[in-house]
């Protein structure tokens, strides 16, 4: 989606196991969910960017 | 993942905007509470954010976190930048922000639950800081004019936003072009079912 708009250069960096201890680890790893950070950026109008 | 493209979420906008704000009221008002997420320093300590800062900081600064990994971990902020963090929660991220660009930079908070503004003002206020301002608004109509910021940051908000490209639409107006959105954000890694996604009392719990 991100791409979609006109997000350039995604990256995503490695997952944290954000519930691991929490009361919601059981539905966490029933799908698998993990916090990610994300970076993108909107294109300069020139090539100085 | 969750930047792939994705149909537009069959729920009550306003219901599951309602759910939210009300589960993050009482992070603002008990943040010592039960919750199905951590928070606070523990929570900040976990997702690796800087120890020494979050030590310097008092308690009201960051009883409220409740981020989901951390938007500063592939690139930091730069000196007098502006930044506008979306779901601004207690301030913590925002407090993060303000330490980063410096006394030149400036952090523009949005968030749409009374108590947590209240809060991050109020934080803001008694560490005196001037360049920092925590608005009232929704993720989908940010209340900042157009490309006046150099960075987006958010954490933990936009899973929890019915209108995802909404969302990523408005980042994008309000980002100078060259500017960049660093966010962090949960992803599940097996599809959850419809019968789930319509479930607003899932959304939050």
């Amino acid at each position: 989606m991100l791409s979609e708009i006109g997000f350039v250069d995604v990256r995503i960096g490695p997952p944290v196991d954000t519930f691991k201890g929490a009361d919601g680890e059981q539905k966490a790893r029933l799908f698998q969910v993990y916090g990610y950070p994300f970076l993108a950026r909107k294109p300069a109008l020139n090539k100085e960017n | 993942m969750a930047v792939e493209s994705e149909p537009p979420v069959p729920v009550d906008v306003n219901a599951l905007r309602e759910d939210v704000k009300s589960k993050y009221r009482e992070v603002a008002i008990d943040p010592h509470g039960k919750y199905h997420f951590h928070t606070g320093r523990y929570l900040a300590k976990h997702l690796g954010y800087d120890d020494e800062f979050v030590a310097s900081l008092p308690d009201v600064a960051v009883e409220s976190f409740a981020g989901v990994a951390n938007p500063f971990s592939l690139q930091t902020l730069a000196k007098g930048e502006h930044v506008v963090d979306v779901g601004s929660g207690g301030g913590f991220d925002s407090f993060v922000a303000v330490h980063q660009v410096g006394a030149s930079g400036k952090i523009v908070g949005v968030d749409m639950t009374e108590e947590m503004l209240a809060k991050s003002r109020s934080t803001a206020s008694a560490l005196g800081l001037s360049n920092v301002e925590f608005r009232e608004g929704l993720a989908e109509h940010l209340p900042v004019e157009d490309e006046w910021a150099d960075v987006v940051i958010s954490n933990g908000v936009i899973n929890l936003c019915a209108d995802k490209r909404a969302v990523f639409s408005e980042i994008w107006r309000v980002l100078r072009p060259g500017g960049r959105l660093q966010f962090a954000d949960i992803a599940n890694g097996k599809p959850v079912p419809e019968a789930a996604l319509k479930n607003i009392d899932l959304w939050t719990a």
